[in-house]
C-alpha cells in the first residue's frame, strides 16, 4: 500500500493511537456514570417524595451573592464562553470554572454526573468532526497505513476540542449557580429579573412532581418486573411499554387535578404569594464586575492574538 | 327503612355553619351524582360521612368547600350562599385534606408549603412563615401530618377529610387521631373505617347513590347491623373475634395448612430460607439489617411493624427487586444472580396500590401478561384466566377496563394476575389498604381458601388474625420476634414495642360490639308480681296481673355467627314500673 | 438527543431564545391562565416519560415523544415543552443552557405541528386515533432530527458531517417511538378518552365558574 498525505502512519497506530483512547474513554465514562447514578439515584424504595423541612444554606461568597446578580452574570458569560472560537481560550475558560467551583465546594458527584449527562454528545463530535471536516489548506491530515477514506483532519480534532472545552466549561458553572441558593430563591431571583412569577413556581411544581411522578413510575415498573416483564427488542416490549405510559399519563393527569384541587382548596386564586425582597448591596455589585471583566478579557484574549 | 330512628338534635337556623338545600350535583358527563340533598352543620359539629365506594361523599365535600358548584340547589355558609368572592373569602376558613400527602404537600419544602395558605390568605411572609413553624411543630413532620399542618397553620373553622388514615400505620394513626380530637371546630370525616370514626365522630351522615340515607348519632350507627349492611359498610365480621373471644386457632384456616403440611412432610426444606439478610439503601441507609427468616411450605405469616421498619425491603427482596448481602436460600437452593431474576416464576405479590401493578387496558389482558412472559399456550392462558377470575369471583369482567373497576375489584384483579401464575410463594403487602368493607370481607374469604404459602404485611391485625399463626415483628429493618399470632394478639407489650398502638382500635372495638348488641325493645310483659300501691288511705301490698307495653334494653349474644336479631322477647328482666303507684281499683 | 453548550454559533442560540421565547408567550396564552398549575404539574410526567429507555438491539433509546406531548396538550406543549427543557438542563444537564432555545424549537415544532395534524385527522374509532397517532409521534421525531441536523448544520461546513450522522441515528428512534404512541393513543383512547379531547385541560371550565 502506498503512503500519501502530509502525516502518514503505519497502521498499527490506529488501535493505540485511536481506537484504544476512544475504548478506554467510553469503558470510563459508563463506569462513572454507574457509579454516579448508584451514588445520586433516588433509592428503590427510600421516600424522597416528601419534601424536606427547609433548605439548607451554605457560606461561600457565592451562596451570600445576590441571586439576581448571580443568575445574569452567569448567563451572559455563559455567552460569552459559547462565543469563544479558539481552543487555548475555551481551555482557560474550563480553568476559570475549575476555579469557581472550587470557591463555591461544588459536591463533586454532582458535577460528575453533569460532566456525564454531556458525555455522549460531545463525544459524538470528538469521533465524528476528524473524519468529516472538509480539508481546507493549511490542514494537517493523518492517515493511517494508506486508508484514505478514513483520513484524520486534525483541524476537526481541534474544533471538537474547542466545543468540548466551552461545553465543560459552561457545565461546570451550573453547579455553583445552582446549588448555591435555594431552587425558589434562584427563580424568584428569575422573576425579579422580569420572568412572570408563575414562570418560577411552574418549575417548581414540576420540580417536586417530578419526584413523585418518578417513585410511581418506579413502582409501576417493579410491578411489572414481578410478572416477569423484560425489555427485549421486540413489538410486545414496545406495547408493554406504551401501556406503560398510558398508565403514567392517566395517573398524573388525575393526580394533576387533585393536586390543583388542593391548592384552590387552600386559597390559590391564579396567583403564587411573592416572596420578598432584599435591596443589592455594594459587594453584590462588585463581585458582579469582577466577573464580567475576566469573561471580556476571555473573548478579547480570543479575538485580538491569532 | 329500618327501625328506631332516633332523631338527630337539629341546629337552629342562626347557628347553622353550613346549610344545604335541595342539593344536586350532576358531572360534565351528566351523571348524576348528588341528588336532593338537605342538611344542616352545626359549629362544632363532628361528621363522619360514610356510605359505599361511588355513593358520592368526595363530592359533597368538594361541594361543600366550592371546587364544585352545584347544579341545582345551594351550599350555605353561615348564611350566605358560596359563591364568587364570598367564596374565595369562606374557603380560607374550610381546610380539606385529601387521602394521599402528595397531592397536598405541592410546596417545594414542608415550611413553604405550610406557609402556602396562610400566604394566600394576606398574611406577610414572616408572619405567614411563623404560623407555619407554630403548625408543623404542633403537627410533626411525617407527611400526612404535614400536610395537616398546612391547613392548621390557616386556623381553619372546619376541617375535611377525605380519608386520611387509609396510609398510616397504627401508631401514626392514633397520634393524627389525637390531633383531630384536638382541633376545636367543625369536623366532616370521609372514612371506611368505621372504629376511627368511632373515636372521632359523634355524627354520621349516611349516604346511599347521591341520597342522604340516614342522619343520626354515629353510636345508632354502629350499633345497627342491618343499616350498616344496607350501605355496605357492615364491618361487624371484624367484631366476632374480638380479642376478648380469640382463640388459638380458628378451624376455617387450619384445615388447609394441615393439608399442605402433610402432603411437604415436615422434612422438607423450607421455601424461603434467609440468614443474616442484610440490605442498603443505594444512599447507604440501612434498610434491612442481620434479618434472618424461614418460611416454610404451607405457612401463613404475617410481617409487623411501623411504616419504614423493612418490611417491604425484606420482601422484595425475597420477590428478587433487590439483592442484599447475606444467605438467600429459595428451595432450599442458594439464589445466584442468575436464579434472582427467575424468582418472579415462583413468588407473587400484589401491591399495597393496585394501580403500580396493573397497566393493561383489559381485564383479560392484564391477567394474561405474566402468563405470556411465562410462555404458556393460548389454550392454558385461556384456562387460567378464567380459572382464577372465578377465583377471585370477578366472572365477566374479561372485557372490562381495569382503571374503571372499583377498588375492592381493582385488588381482587392484582391477585387473580398473580394467582394465575400458580406462585409457589404469595405476598400481599397492606392488602386491605383502602377497601371498604365489603370489599375486605370478600377479599377475606378469598384469601381463606387458598391453599399457598401466604407472606402478609399488613397493619391490620383482624386480617392477621385471621390468616396467619405465625408473627414477625420488624422494627428498624431488624426482625425482633417471631410469635405465634395468638400470642402476638394477646401480647400487649408486643404491641406497644415498637409504636403500634392497636390498643384503641382493640377499645373501641369492643365498645362497638357491645353497643350492637344491645338493643332497645318494645314488647309486651304480663306480670304477676306483688308489690305496694295505696287504696285510698290504706297501703298494703299483693300479688297483681299486669299486663303492658314499654321499651326497653338489654345485652344479648348471637351462638350462630348469622342468626340475625329477631329473637323472642324475654319475659323476665328488670325494669320499671312507672304506673304501679297509681291508685286502681280491684277486688281483695 | 438534546444540544449542549458551545456547538451551536452565537447568533443561533441567541435566535433560539428570541423565537421560542415569543412561542412560549403565544403558548401561554393559549393556556388559562389559572390552570398554569395543571400544566406545570403534567409537565413532570412528560419529563418522567422521557426517561425511558427502550432497548434497541445492543444498546438503548430514550424517548422523546414530541408527537405525543403535543398530541395531548395542544397549543400549551409548547410551555411544557420549554419547561421540561429548562427542568432537564437545571437538573441533569440534558441540554445546555445557552442552547435552551435551540432545544426548545427543536421539540416543541414539532409538538404544535403534531398536536395540531392530530386534532384534526384523528376521526373517531380507536384504530384510527392509533394510526394517526402513531403516525405523528414518528413525524414528531423526525421533524425534531430534522430541526436539529438544521441547527447543527448552521454553524458551517465542519458541521455538515455531524448533522447527518444526528439525523441517521434518529432513524431507529422515529420507528420506535412511531408504534409507541400508536400503542399509547390506543390505550388512551380505550380507557381514558377525555384526555385525546383538545380542551382537555379545563373540561369542568363551565362547572368550576
Amino acid at each position: 500500500m502506498p503512503d500519501s498525505g502530509s502525516i502518514s502512519l503505519p497502521l498499527w497506530h490506529l488501535p493505540v493511537l485511536v481506537l484504544m483512547p476512544v475504548a478506554v474513554l467510553i469503558a470510563l465514562a459508563i463506569g462513572l456514570r454507574r457509579f454516579a447514578h448508584r451514588r445520586s439515584a433516588p433509592g428503590e424504595e427510600r421516600d424522597w417524595s416528601v419534601p424536606p423541612l427547609t433548605d439548607e444554606r451554605g457560606t461561600s461568597p457565592l451562596h451570600r451573592w445576590d441571586v439576581r446578580c448571580k443568575i445574569v452574570i452567569i448567563l451572559v458569560y455563559s455567552f460569552m464562553i459559547v462565543s469563544l472560537e479558539r481552543l487555548v481560550p475555551a481551555l482557560a475558560a474550563v480553568g476559570v470554572s475549575l476555579l469557581i467551583l472550587v470557591i463555591a465546594k461544588a459536591s463533586s458527584v454532582k458535577v460528575l454526573s453533569r460532566l456525564l449527562a454531556i458525555a455522549g454528545f460531545v463525544g459524538m463530535f470528538f469521533l465524528v468532526m476528524p473524519l468529516t471536516a472538509p480539508v481546507h489548506a493549511g490542514d494537517t491530515v493523518v492517515v493511517f497505513g494508506g486508508l484514505e477514506w478514513m483520513a484524520f483532519n486534525l483541524r476537526g480534532l481541534q474544533l471538537a476540542g474547542t466545543i468540548g472545552a466551552k461545553a465543560v466549561a459552561v457545565t461546570l458553572l451550573m453547579e455553583p449557580l445552582l446549588s448555591t441558593a435555594p431552587l425558589p430563591v434562584t427563580l424568584h431571583g428569575l422573576s425579579r429579573l422580569g420572568a412572570p412569577e408563575v414562570v418560577g413556581q411552574m418549575v417548581l411544581l414540576s420540580y417536586r412532581y417530578l419526584h413523585v411522578f418518578r417513585h410511581e413510575a418506579r413502582r409501576m415498573s417493579s410491578g411489572m418486573q414481578v410478572r416477569g416483564f423484560r425489555k427485549r427488542t421486540n413489538l410486545q416490549t414496545l406495547r408493554a411499554v406504551a401501556n406503560f405510559l398510558g398508565m403514567l399519563f392517566v395517573r398524573s393527569f388525575e393526580r394533576t387535578e387533585r393536586v390543583f384541587d388542593a391548592m384552590r382548596a387552600r386559597g390559590y386564586r391564579g396567583r403564587f404569594p411573592e416572596p420578598e425582597v432584599r435591596p443589592l448591596e455594594a459587594k453584590d455589585i462588585v463581585l458582579s464586575a469582577v466577573w464580567l471583566v475576566a469573561g471580556a478579557a476571555l473573548v478579547a484574549y480570543d479575538r485580538i492574538t491569532w | 327503612m329500618h327501625d328506631q330512628p332516633l332523631p338527630v338534635q337539629r341546629p337552629t337556623l342562626e347557628a347553622t355553619l353550613f346549610s344545604l338545600q335541595g342539593l344536586f350535583y350532576r358531572y360534565p358527563d351528566e351523571t348524576l351524582a348528588l341528588s336532593d340533598i338537605h342538611l344542616d352543620i352545626a359549629p362544632g359539629d363532628r361528621i363522619a360521612l360514610v356510605g359505599q365506594n361511588g355513593s358520592g361523599k368526595t363530592t359533597l365535600i368538594k361541594l361543600l368547600c366550592g371546587l364544585l358548584q352545584p347544579t341545582a340547589g345551594q351550599v350555605r355558609y353561615k348564611n350566605q350562599v358560596i359563591e364568587g368572592e364570598y367564596l374565595e373569602h369562606s374557603r380560607l376558613k374550610i381546610g380539606l385534606l385529601f387521602q394521599d400527602p402528595d397531592d397536598q404537600l405541592f410546596g417545594h419544602t414542608l415550611l413553604e408549603d405550610a406557609a402556602f395558605g396562610p400566604r394566600c390568605q394576606g398574611l406577610p411572609q414572616p408572619e405567614a412563615e411563623a404560623a407555619a413553624q407554630a403548625a408543623l411543630q404542633h403537627v410533626g413532620l411525617a407527611a400526612m401530618r404535614a400536610a395537616l399542618a398546612g391547613l392548621l397553620a390557616m386556623k381553619p373553622e372546619v376541617l375535611l377529610l377525605d380519608e386520611p388514615t387509609a396510609n398510616l400505620d397504627p401508631h401514626q394513626e392514633q397520634v393524627f387521631l389525637d390531633l383531630l380530637i384536638g382541633f376545636s371546630g367543625t369536623l366532616i370525616c370521609i372514612s371506611h373505617d368505621l372504629i376511627f370514626l368511632y373515636e372521632l365522630c359523634d355524627r354520621a351522615v349516611v349516604l346511599n347513590q347521591g341520597r342522604i340515607g340516614h342522619d343520626y348519632t354515629l353510636r345508632e350507627l354502629v350499633s345497627q347491623r342491618q343499616a350498616l349492611r344496607e350501605h355496605g359498610l357492615d364491618f361487624s365480621f371484624r367484631l366476632v373475634a374480638a380479642p376478648a373471644h380469640d382463640e388459638p386457632a380458628r378451624p376455617s384456616i387450619a384445615k388447609p395448612e394441615a393439608v399442605t403440611a402433610t402432603n411437604a412432610g415436615p422434612t422438607a426444606s423450607p421455601v424461603v430460607d434467609l440468614r443474616r439478610y442484610t440490605y442498603r439503601y443505594p444512599d447507604g441507609t440501612l434498610a434491612l439489617r442481620d434479618a434472618s427468616v424461614s418460611v416454610r411450605a404451607g405457612e401463613r405469616i404475617a410481617f409487623v411493624g411501623e411504616n419504614g421498619a423493612g418490611k417491604t425491603t425484606l420482601l422484595s427482596c425475597m420477590l428478587g427487586l433487590h439483592q442484599g448481602q447475606g444467605e438467600f436460600l429459595f428451595d432450599g437452593r442458594p439464589v445466584t444472580r442468575r436464579r434472582r431474576k427467575a424468582l418472579w416464576r415462583q413468588v407473587g405479590m400484589v401491591f399495597q396500590d393496585s394501580a403500580d401493578q396493573l397497566f393493561c387496558p383489559s381485564v383479560e389482558e392484564e391477567i394474561a401478561f405474566g402468563l405470556h412472559q411465562m410462555g404458556l399456550s393460548p389454550t392454558e392462558i385461556r384456562q387460567r384466566v378464567d380459572r382464577t377470575l372465578s377465583l377471585v369471583r370477578l366472572e365477566g369482567f374479561e372485557d372490562r377496563v381495569p382503571l374503571h373497576l372499583s377498588g375492592g375489584e381493582r385488588k381482587r384483579l392484582a391477585l387473580a394476575c398473580v394467582l394465575a401464575m400458580e406462585p409457589k410463594l404469595l405476598i400481599l403487602d397492606e392488602p386491605t389498604a383502602g377497601l371498604d368493607p365489603r370489599g375486605e370481607e370478600l377479599l377475606l374469604t378469598i384469601l381463606r381458601q387458598l391453599n399457598v404459602t401466604l407472606l402478609i404485611v399488613s397493619h391490620d391485625m383482624f386480617f392477621v388474625g385471621e390468616l396467619t399463626r405465625r408473627t414477625l415483628v420488624m422494627h428498624k429493618g431488624s426482625i425482633i420476634e417471631d410469635v405465634p399470632t395468638h400470642a402476638f394478639l394477646q401480647d400487649e407489650r408486643l404491641g406497644n414495642l415498637n409504636g403500634l398502638a392497636y390498643a384503641y382500635r382493640r377499645r373501641s372495638g369492643e365498645a362497638i360490639h357491645a353497643l350492637q348488641h344491645e338493643h332497645e325493645h318494645d314488647h309486651r310483659h304480663r306480670h304477676l308480681h306483688a308489690h305496694p300501691h295505696p287504696h285510698g288511705d290504706i297501703t298494703h301490698e299483693h300479688l297483681h296481673e299486669h299486663e303492658h307495653r314499654h321499651p326497653h334494653r338489654f345485652m344479648h349474644s348471637h351462638p350462630g355467627e348469622e342468626s340475625g336479631h329477631d329473637h323472642l322477647p324475654r319475659r323476665y328482666h328488670d325494669h320499671d314500673h312507672p304506673d304501679h303507684d297509681e291508685d286502681h281499683d280491684h277486688s281483695h | 438527543m438534546h444540544i449542549s453548550d458551545g456547538v451551536l454559533p452565537l447568533s443561533v442560540t441567541i435566535g433560539g431564545y428570541v423565537a421560542s421565547g415569543a412561542l412560549v408567550a403565544w403558548s401561554a396564552r393559549r393556556t388559562h391562565h389559572e390552570e398554569l398549575p395543571k400544566l406545570a404539574v403534567m409537565t413532570a410526567a412528560f419529563f418522567v416519560a422521557s426517561l425511558i429507555h427502550v432497548p434497541f438491539g445492543p444498546t438503548s433509546v430514550h424517548l422523546i415523544i414530541p408527537g405525543l406531548t403535543g398530541a395531548l396538550l395542544g397549543p400549551s406543549a409548547f410551555l411544557s415543552i420549554g419547561l421540561g427543557l429548562l427542568l432537564q438542563s437545571l437538573l441533569f444537564q440534558f441540554g445546555g443552557l445557552t442552547a435552551l432555545g435551540a432545544n426548545a424549537l427543536m421539540m416543541g415544532l414539532p409538538a404544535l405541528a403534531c398536536g395540531w395534524i392530530f386534532q384534526k385527522f384523528k376521526g373517531r374509532t380507536i384504530m384510527h386515533q392509533a394510526v394517526t397517532g402513531g403516525i405523528t409521534g414518528a413525524l414528531g421525531t423526525a421533524l425534531a432530527a430534522v430541526i436539529l441536523a438544521a441547527l447543527l448544520a448552521s454553524g458551517g461546513e465542519d458541521f455538515i458531517g455531524v448533522a447527518k450522522i444526528a439525523l441517521l441515528a434518529h432513524v431507529p428512534v422515529f420507528i420506535i417511538e412511531g408504534f409507541v404512541s400508536a400503542f399509547t393513543i390506543g390505550f388512551l383512547a380505550r380507557v381514558k378518552p377525555e384526555l385525546l379531547q383538545p380542551p382537555y385541560l379545563h373540561p369542568q371550565k363551565v362547572t368550576h365558574a
